[in-house]
């Protein structure tokens, strides 16, 4: 049932482990101490075909590249209808896939890993499509289109910390995207003439309504002079169509791309507890509480809980668990900073490559 | 996992149909709400627990909260079928949705099963389970949702039931697991809230215990809450859920449970 990705290792190695985790000083297997991550190194942009990608690994040995976490993120958007049947909603809609490829887990049956790549599924999609999180532009034509941003992930091999390594690629991935702008296209009929193909003039507004372009005009005027009845309450919308004015790689960066959580994995082997889990510590830990922390840079003193989730067969104490949320917003702030410096050396670096020419 | 086989069994309606929208059922545009209608924040629903409905499982239990009803089946310790040797006791939880249990209707097959909401009850309930009891076995718990409001209601009422349930079929537990849900509104915390003040809050939590031995099982916490404001839920929701772990002990210790 709790499928989690984790191997089984024997009940002696589980208790070398654990005792090893509440010695003093406490010793892990490959020398950190408690609360240290293994390197992270992160790529943006690597899928040339989305909307915005990051490639992330953690604890990758840096001579031959082999071991450590291995997660791809990438966004891609869609256009979608709003009206009934289409799915889509006004505002436009997130949709989060994650995919463990059947390589990362060779122990596991092809059903455990469905129930797997589910059971992580629904954490980062439940956590990003929340309301407070939603961009603001990804809505088309009100009542007509909307982008839809599927955001797949792919864990190419596991080893620990999953959910870490795939938060942080979300977020990278979602600060790399790029909404295209759209302008919407409104036809219009010449008053007078009745069904005649070619009085129809397409005159162009910008897509938030800052007035009316400098096509067609002939037929904007004539729209100026129609007598509008007071009685008519109903809204007509006019724009029935949109176009995109940017090639395939230009766009908007995508709307409160600083507010994407990322996620800190507690691991706890009371009385302590552990960051940065490889497989066989994952297997050897009972508890495990994963925290989605936001940091509003205006407001320094009140981070925001984006989520939160035990997972595993342990109890907590209460005071135990105020403990932990305040070690874990420490932690999540340390992350926060340094993907943050990462992200914008990335960005900086891809405008430096943009402008070589 | 949702099943994208063309059920034969059944008549299909047509390929796409939509439920009407009625003019008075517009979602509300109630965006700002200063004080809760109805209860008081600290409030929760008034429970009707029933153990021993079903007659044909080893132990079970029927809950309502108002709108939320919710019956759950245990069969088991029973032998583990197709898996390999367990040293401990599998437990497993299914959870399905009765297809006029929503506003929408949830097709059967397609997608009257919800994983996520079975691994939310199975999280609270499963270290209060003593699994090493019966090792190559497995314990099936079974929750049909017949009605709902609000997906964290369903959690925690479905968890409450589960726990007993278990306890009505007789299986060792350590502690009676009860559970609590808490929506954020303002600077307010509301208790049990339904689905339409879900919607207008800005973070839910739901939170699982065991009274009797003071542990926490389970938070499961989504949207956007200051750190301050969990702990202010969990608070309120573990003191509430003593008072639901009485509610609990007298369904279970009253004399006219079947079975």
């Amino acid at each position: 049932m709790a499928s989690s990705g984790s191997i089984s290792i024997s009940k002696a190695e589980k208790s070398f482990i654990q005792a090893g985790l509440i010695s003093n000083p406490p010793s892990r297997a490959d020398g950190r101490s408690l609360y240290d991550f293994r390197a992270i190194s992160l790529e943006t942009g690597f899928a040339p075909l989305a909307n915005g990608s990051a490639r992330l690994s953690i604890g990758r040995n840096p001579h031959d590249g082999s071991g450590g976490t291995e997660v791809l993120a990438a966004s891609k958007l869609e256009v979608e209808s709003v009206e009934p049947g289409g799915g889509g909603v006004d505002g436009g809609r997130i949709a989060c896939t994650v995919t463990c490829s059947p390589a990362a887990y060779p122990h596991l049956s092809s059903s455990a890993l469905d129930d797997l790549q589910y059971d992580i599924t629904t954490v980062l999609h439940e956590t990003l499509t929340h309301r407070s999180l939603h961009p603001k532009n990804l809505g088309i034509l009100i009542g007509k289109k909307a982008w839809v941003l599927h955001l797949d992930i792919v864990v190419l091999v596991d080893s620990g910390n999953v959910y870490d390594a795939v938060f942080m690629a979300a977020r990278a991935a979602l600060w790399d995207t790029k909404v295209p702008r759209t302008r919407s296209v409104e036809y219009k009929a010449k008053k007078g003439v009745v069904g005649a193909g070619g009085a129809i003039s397409s005159s162009i507004g910008k897509k938030k309504g800052a007035g009316s372009g400098e096509e067609g005009g002939g037929g904007d005027m004539d729209v100026a002079e129609e007598v509008v009845s007071g009685f008519d309450t109903r809204q007509i919308r006019n724009a029935t169509d949109f176009e995109l004015p940017d090639y395939w790689d230009e766009g908007e960066v995508l709307d409160g791309r600083d507010a994407w959580p990322v996620c800190v994995t507690l691991n706890v082997v009371p009385p302590t507890h552990f960051l940065d889990a490889t497989l066989p510590e994952e297997a050897a830990t009972s508890l495990r509480l994963l925290l989605m922390f936001a940091f509003d840079p205006s407001r320094h003193d009140s981070p925001n809980v984006q989520g939160m989730r035990t997972l595993g067969t342990g109890e907590l104490e209460v005071s135990q668990l105020q403990e932990l949320i305040k070690q874990g917003e420490k932690y999540a702030r340390y992350i926060w900073t340094a993907l943050n410096t990462k992200l914008k050396e990335e960005s900086l670096g891809r405008l430096k490559d943009r402008t070589k020419f | 996992m949702a099943q994208p086989a063309f059920d034969r069994r059944r008549i299909n309606g047509p390929e796409e149909s939509h439920p009407p929208v009625f003019i008075d059922e517009e979602p509300s545009q109630t965006r700002s709400v200063k004080s809760r209608k109805g209860r008081a924040s600290s409030d929760i629903r008034p429970i009707f627990l029933q153990p021993g409905l079903i007659s044909q499982a080893t132990g079970s239990a029927y809950i309502e909260t108002e709108r939320t009803k919710i019956a759950c089946a245990v069969y088991g310790p029973r032998q583990s079928k197709g898996t390999g040797f367990h040293e401990i006791g599998r437990l497993n939880v299914e959870v399905k949705f009765a297809p006029y249990s929503c506003q929408d209707r949830r097709a059967p097959m397609r997608d009257a099963e919800d994983r996520s909401i079975a691994m939310a009850v199975h999280q609270a309930i499963v270290s209060s389970v003593r699994l090493e009891t019966f090792p190559k076995a497995t314990l099936d718990i079974f929750i049909t949702v017949i009605e709902t409001d609000g997906l964290e209601g369903c959690v925690a009422a479905g968890s409450i039931a589960a726990s007993t349930a278990l306890v009505h079929a007789g299986v060792e537990v350590f502690g009676l697991v009860v559970s609590c849900s808490a929506a954020a509104v303002g600077d307010e915390i509301w208790l049990d809230p339904t689905d339409e003040e879900s919607k207008i809050s800005g973070g839910t939590l739901v939170l699982s215990c065991i009274p009797a031995l003071t542990s926490i099982t389970s938070v499961w916490q989504t949207g956007r809450m200051s750190p301050k404001e969990i702990l202010g839920c969990i608070d309120t929701c573990q003191s509430r859920c003593n008072d639901i772990h009485g509610v609990v002990a007298q369904a279970l210790s009253s004399p006219n449970v079947p079975g």
